[in-house]
C-alpha cells in the first residue's frame, strides 16, 4: 500500500500541472480581457443596441460627435459633412471600421470591466465618455476640400502629439449607413478603412525628403555638387524622366524643383544598403502604433530591384515604395522637432480608463534623423515653400511653413496620386501634416488645398 | 428609483451572491472530505516472536518483504524482496504468498493460496516469525497525513445541510433562468423540482437504505450535475430532460458499481468478462458508428444516440486495477496492456483522438501505479508522440486544430471559431456572469458540451467556472489522500486513476476551449451536456467512493456501538 501511495504522486503531478494551467488561464484573462471582449461578433456589444448604453464621443472642444439619446438611439453630430468627415475616427453603429473609437473602445464606452462584465442591467451600468484630440471644424473643412475625391488628410501637433485632423475618403454618413450592394460596391471600395492609418500609397516626390537625408549623410560634398538635367537620364540603359529640363542645378534647387534626374543619381550613389538603412531609420518598414491602432507600414524594399535603374526610381518614391499618411506626418514632425518625433495620439486625457492604459500620453519616439541633418532638411523644405508654393498662392493660415509635394505615378491609366507633406513653423500652431489624394493629379493643385483648408480652419477657429 | 431599478438591483445581488455561494459549497464538500476518517490506529499488530518488538499493521493489504518499499520490511536475507501479502477481508485476516523463494508458513504449515490467520497465530517468513496481535496493543501514536489533520467521525457540515445548501444554489440558478432578458416564464421550475427530487431521493437512499454516513463526494457531483442541467434549460428544454434522465441512470450506475466492487476478489473473477464486453462495445461502435463532429464515436438506436467509448472508460478502470497479491502477476498486467492497446487503437480508428488521449493518459497513470517503473512510462510517452505526429500527417482536421492553437485571433472566423468565442464570452461575463440564459455563447455549436466552460463563465461568471475546475481537482487530492485507507489496492489504484482521468478530461476540455491546448472536443465531467458522458462520470465516481473504507463498513460500525 505504501508503494501505491508513493506512485500516486503521478496523479498529484498531473493535478499540479492542471492547476498551473488554470493559473495561466487566469493570468491571460486578467491581462487580455479587453482584447477578448472587443470582438466584432460579441453579441453583448455588437447587437443592435450594443451602443444603447455607450457614453459620448467628444472632440477637443467638447463638441459632441456621438451620443445616445433617451430612446437608446445613437445620434451623431448634426452636420452632415462633419459626420462624414469624422466617420472613420468615431465609427458608426457597426463594428465595421475596426480602427474607430466606437469599435476599439466600445467596451470602455459601454462600461466594461472584468469585475462587472457586460451583463449589468441597463439601469445600473456606468458608461464612460471619450474625448478625442480631433477638431471637428478642421476635419469638416478638410473633408469638404476633398471635393468627392478619395484619400486621407492628417494634421497633428508635433509638439504635443495631438491628432487634430484625421479624415479619410471615401466615407459615408454614420447616421444613415448605406446598404452596400453589388451595384454600388465600387463607389464604396475601401470605405471601411481609415486611409490615414490603414492604407499606404506610392509616395512619389515626397520621398525625396528621405533621399535628401541619405544624400546629406552619405555624400560628403553634396552641397557643392551640381547636377545636369536635360529632362531625361539614362541609368543602366533605361530612362528616368523629369517634368522639365532643369539644366544645371545644385542640391537645394534640385529639391525645390523636385528634379527626378538629380535624386535618382543621388540614390544610386548612396547605394541600396545605405538607402534602406536611412529609410528604415526614418520609419519605413517599421510598425507604429497610434492610440492602440497599428499603422499600415510604409515600405522601402529593394529586394526585387534589378539594378541601379530601379534603385534610382526608388529614390524618387516610385518602384515599390509605399507611404502611410500618418507616418508621413510623423516624419515631418521629426524634421520639425530636430530629428525626434512625438508619437501622435487620438484620445484626449479625460478618459481615466484610457489614461490608465497609457494611451493618452504623448510619447517620444525613436530618433529618425540627427539634429544637424534635420536642420538641413528644414532649410530644404522651407526654401521649397518660399520659392515655389508661396509663389503659387499657397498659404497655411498665414503661418510660415515648410513642405514638399509629390505626384506619384500609379500606372493602370490612372491619374497620379497627389501628395503634400510638411509642417508649420509657429509656436502657437505647430502642425505637421500629410495629405494624399487618389488620382488627384499634381501635388500642388490636388493635395495642397486640402492641407490649406484644414490648417486655416485650425488657425482661424482656435 | 422605480420598480425596475429595484428589480435590477435584486437580480445583480443574486448574481453576485451565487459565485460566493458556489465557493462555500465546494469548500464545505472539501472540508467534509478531510474530516471523515477514523483516528489513526493500527488494525492489528505483528509481534516478533524472538524480540517481542511490535510492528503496527496500518493497511488492509500489506506487502511483507525485504525490499525497502514493503509495508512491513523484514531485514532477513532468507526473505524474498516481495515475499507475501497480509490482507484483511470480510472473513478475517489472510496471508497470501506471492512467489517467494522460501515460502510462507502459518503455524508451521506452508500457505499455498490465501490462508486465514487468527489472533495469536504465527506467520513465518524466512527465519523470521511473527505473532498476530490485536491492534489496540500497540502503544505509540501515529502521525496523520496533512489531508486528514482534523480527522473525526463527522463531516464539517452534516450531509443534509450540505444538500440543503446545494438545493438552494440550484434554486437561485433556476430563479435567474426564469427571468432572462429574452424570456420570462416558470418553465425552468419543472426541471428544478425533478432535479431535486432525484438528488434527495439519492440522498435518502444512501443514508437510510445503505446507511452510509458520508455523502460529500455524491454531494459535490450532485452540485455539478445540477449546474449542468439548469444551464441547459434556456438552451434546449429537451436536452435538459435528457440530461436529467441520464443523471438518474448515472446515479443508479454509481450505486450498482459501488455494490459490485464491494468484494475486490469477486471483481477479479469478472475481469475477463468485462474486458470482452468492452471490446465488443467498441467493435459494435466501429461497425455501426455514425459520424458526428468529425469522429465516428456514436451509435444510434432509434432516436437515442450513445457514445460507447464513455462506458468503456468505466470498464477500463475495472480492468486496470487489482488487489495487491494479484498486482504483481505478469499475466494480469499483460492482459491490461493488450486491452489498453485495443481501446486506444479503436478510438483512433473512430477518429476520436480526444478520448484516445484520455485513455492513453489514464493508461500511463495505471501502468505507473502498478509497476512503479518510470522508464516504461517514458517509453510509452515517446511512442505516443510518434503516433501523434503520424495522426497529424493523415488527419488534416486535427492538424488544423494544431495550426489554430495559439493563433486564435487570426483564425477567429475559421479554424479557431469556437475558441475565439469562448474567450470573448468568458471575458464578457466578468466575475459574476451575465445571468443564466442571458449568454450568447449558447448559440454556438457544442457550447453545452465541448465549450461548456465558456458557457458557465459567461452566464455565471469566471469565479464559478474556476470553482468547478477546482472542485474536480479536489477529487484527485481526495483520491490520493485515501490511498492507504482503502480496503484493497484495487480501490486505491482505481480511485486515483478515476480521479486522474477526470482531471485530465477537465484539462482537455477547459484548456482546449480557451486555447491553452489545442481543441480536442471532450466533455467537462458532470457539467457538460451528454447522456453517455454524465453516466460514465457517475460510474467513475463510484471508484473513488469505494476507496473510502467506510463505504462498506457502515452497518458493522453501527452494531459495534
Amino acid at each position: 500500500m505504501k508503494r501505491i501511495m508513493t506512485r500516486s504522486i503521478l496523479v498529484f503531478v498531473v493535478t499540479l500541472a492542471v492547476f498551473a494551467g488554470v493559473c495561466l488561464l487566469a493570468f491571460r484573462l486578467v491581462t487580455q480581457n479587453e482584447q477578448w471582449v472587443a470582438q466584432p461578433y460579441n453579441g453583448h456589444v455588437a447587437s443592435s443596441n450594443g451602443l444603447a448604453q455607450a457614453g459620448d464621443v467628444l472632440d477637443r472642444d467638447d463638441v459632441v460627435l456621438a451620443y445616445t439619446n433617451d430612446s437608446e438611439q445613437r445620434i451623431y453630430h448634426d452636420d452632415y459633412s462633419t459626420r462624414c468627415a469624422l466617420m472613420h475616427v468615431v465609427g458608426d453603429n457597426s463594428l465595421n471600421i475596426s480602427t474607430a473609437v466606437q469599435s476599439m473602445y466600445r467596451g470602455d464606452l459601454t462600461g466594461y470591466s472584468l469585475v462587472w462584465g457586460l451583463g449589468l442591467p441597463k439601469s445600473l451600468r456606468t458608461n464612460n465618455s471619450i474625448e478625442l484630440t480631433v477638431d471637428a471644424d478642421a476635419c469638416k473643412a478638410a473633408y469638404e476640400a476633398f471635393g468627392g475625391k478619395d484619400g486621407a488628410c492628417v494634421v497633428y501637433n508635433y509638439k504635443t502629439g495631438e491628432i487634430l485632423v484625421d479624415v479619410s475618403a471615401p466615407t459615408y454618413d454614420p447616421q444613415n449607413p448605406p446598404e452596400i450592394t453589388e451595384e454600388n460596391e465600387k463607389e464604396y471600395d475601401g470605405v471601411y478603412l481609415d486611409n490615414a492609418v490603414s492604407s499606404s500609397y506610392t509616395p512619389g516626390s515626397i520621398f525625396k525628403t528621405v533621399t535628401a537625408v541619405a544624400a546629406i549623410e552619405h555624400i560628403p560634398d553634396i552641397y557643392s555638387r551640381t547636377f545636369e538635367c536635360t529632362g531625361a537620364y539614362d541609368i543602366d540603359g533605361e530612362i528616368i524622366t523629369c517634368e522639365d529640363a532643369h539644366g544645371t542645378i545644385d542640391f537645394t534647387t534640385a529639391f525645390s524643383h523636385s528634379c527626378n534626374v538629380a535624386f535618382a543619381q543621388m540614390a544610386v550613389e548612396v547605394g541600396d544598403e545605405n538607402m534602406t538603412k536611412i529609410a528604415t531609420q526614418m520609419g519605413f518598414n517599421v510598425t507604429f502604433e497610434v492610440s492602440g491602432i497599428t499603422l499600415s507600414k510604409s515600405v522601402y524594399n529593394l529586394e526585387n530591384a534589378l539594378g541601379d535603374n530601379q534603385l534610382g526610381w526608388s529614390g524618387i518614391g516610385q518602384f515599390e515604395d509605399l507611404a502611410n499618411p500618418m507616418h508621413m506626418a510623423m516624419m515631418c514632425g521629426a524634421i520639425a522637432n530636430n530629428g525626434t518625433p512625438v508619437t501622435p495620439f487620438l484620445l484626449g486625457s479625460d478618459s481615466s480608463f484610457l489614461q490608465k492604459v497609457g494611451l493618452t500620453k504623448a510619447k517620444e519616439s525613436k530618433q529618425m534623423l540627427s539634429e544637424d541633418t534635420a536642420k538641413k532638411v528644414q532649410d530644404l523644405m522651407r526654401s521649397t515653400a518660399d520659392y515655389y508654393y508661396n509663389a503659387r498662392g499657397l498659404t497655411m493660415g498665414g503661418l510660415n511653413f515648410c513642405a514638399k509635394t509629390g505626384t506619384a505615378e500609379v500606372g493602370e491609366d490612372k491619374e497620379p496620386n497627389a501628395w503634400i507633406i510638411g509642417y508649420t513653423e509657429d509656436e502657437e500652431h505647430p502642425y505637421a501634416f500629410a495629405v494624399v489624394v487618389e488620382e488627384g493629379g499634381y501635388g500642388i493643385s490636388g493635395a495642397a488645398p486640402i492641407a490649406q483648408a484644414a490648417i486655416s480652419s485650425l488657425v482661424n477657429n482656435p | 428609483m422605480g420598480f425596475q431599478a429595484f428589480l435590477d438591483i435584486a437580480v445583480v445581488a443574486l448574481r453576485f451572491m451565487l459565485p460566493l455561494y458556489a465557493v462555500v459549497i465546494i469548500y464545505q464538500c472539501y472540508a467534509s472530505m478531510r474530516r471523515h476518517r477514523r483516528p489513526e490506529k493500527p488494525l492489528v499488530t505483528l509481534e516478533l516472536k524472538d524480540s517481542g518488538h511490535q510492528i503496527p499493521v496500518l493497511f488492509w493489504e500489506n506487502s511483507i518483504g525485504r525490499s525497502k518499499g514493503s509495508d512491513i520490511c523484514v531485514n532477513d536475507p532468507a526473505v524474498s524482496r516481495d515475499h507475501c501479502v497480509l490482507l484483511r477481508r470480510q472473513e478475517g485476516w489472510m496471508v497470501s504468498d506471492i512467489g517467494s523463494k522460501g515460502g510462507t508458513y502459518v503455524n508451521g504449515r506452508k500457505a499455498r493460496s490465501r490462508t486465514q490467520v487468527l489472533i495469536d497465530d504465527e506467520i513465518t517468513v524466512g527465519t523470521t516469525t511473527f505473532v498476530l496481535k490485536r491492534g489496540d496493543e500497540f502503544q505509540d501514536r501515529i502521525r496523520p497525513s496533512w489531508f486528514f489533520s482534523k480527522a473525526s467521525n463527522k463531516g464539517s457540515l452534516q450531509p443534509y445541510k450540505l444538500m440543503l445548501l446545494i438545493t438552494f444554489f440550484h434554486l437561485f440558478m433556476t430563479v435567474e433562468a426564469c427571468f432572462t432578458n429574452e424570456v420570462q416564464d416558470f418553465a425552468p421550475f419543472t426541471v428544478f423540482v425533478l432535479l431535486e427530487l432525484l438528488l434527495w431521493a439519492f440522498f435518502f437512499t444512501s443514508t437510510f437504505a445503505f446507511k452510509r454516513i458520508n455523502f460529500e463526494l455524491e454531494a459535490l457531483a450532485s452540485f455539478l450535475t445540477g449546474i449542468g442541467v439548469i444551464l441547459l434549460v434556456r438552451q434546449e428544454m429537451r436536452s435538459a430532460y435528457v440530461q436529467l434522465i441520464a443523471a438518474a441512470i448515472g446515479i443508479v450506475l454509481f450505486c450498482i458499481v459501488v455494490k459490485f466492487i464491494e468484494n475486490p476478489d469477486r471483481v477479479n473473477s469478472w475481469r475477463m468478462t468485462i474486458m470482452i464486453g468492452a471490446v465488443a462495445l467498441l467493435a459494435i461502435n466501429l461497425i455501426f458508428g455514425t459520424v458526428q463532429y468529425g469522429a465516428a464515436n456514436w451509435i444510434r438506436i432509434g432516436s437515442i444516440s450513445v457514445q460507447p467509448s464513455e462506458f468503456v472508460k468505466v470498464a477500463y478502470i475495472f480492468v486496470g486495477a487489482a488487489a495487491l497479491d494479484k498486482l504483481q502477476t505478469k499475466r494480469n498486467f499483460l492482459e491490461f496492456i493488450v486491452f489498453s492497446a485495443v481501446c486506444v487503437g479503436a478510438l483512433a480508428l473512430m477518429g476520436d483522438f480526444g478520448t484516445a488521449l484520455i485513455f492513453f493518459a489514464t493508461f500511463l497513470i495505471i501502468a505507473f501505479m502498478r509497476s512503479g517503473d518510470f522508464k516504461t512510462v517514458l517509453l510509452a510517452l515517446v511512442s505516443v508522440v510518434f503516433a501523434g505526429t503520424i495522426v497529424l500527417k493523415f488527419k488534416p482536421y486535427v492538424a488544423d486544430r494544431f495550426a489554430a492553437w495559439g493563433h486564435v485571433w487570426e483564425h477567429a472566423q475559421d479554424t479557431a471559431y469556437q475558441q475565439a468565442r469562448v474567450l470573448t464570452y468568458t471575458a464578457s461575463g466578468g466575475l459574476c456572469g451575465v445571468g443564466v440564459g442571458n449568454g450568447y455563447l449558447k448559440y454556438i455549436g457544442a457550447s453545452e458540451s465541448d465549450l461548456v466552460f465558456g458557457l458557465v463563465a459567461e452566464e455565471m461568471g469566471v469565479i464559478v467556472a474556476f470553482a468547478i475546475v477546482i472542485a474536480i481537482v479536489t477529487l484527485s487530492f481526495y483520491a490520493r489522500a485515501i490511498t492507504t485507507r482503502s480496503r484493497s489496492t484495487f480501490y486505491s489504484i482505481s480511485a486515483c486513476c478515476a480521479a486522474g482521468l477526470m482531471v485530465i478530461q477537465t484539462a482537455l476540455n477547459v484548456f482546449g476551449a480557451t486555447d491553452i491546448l489545442p481543441l480536442t472536443g471532450v466533455t467537462l465531467p458532470f457539467v457538460s451536456a451528454g447522456g453517455s458522458s454524465i453516466i460514465a462520470c457517475w460510474g467513475l465516481l463510484a471508484f473513488i467512493k469505494a476507496a473510502d473504507e467506510r463505504t462498506y463498513a457502515a452497518k458493522r460500525l453501527k452494531k459495534h456501538k
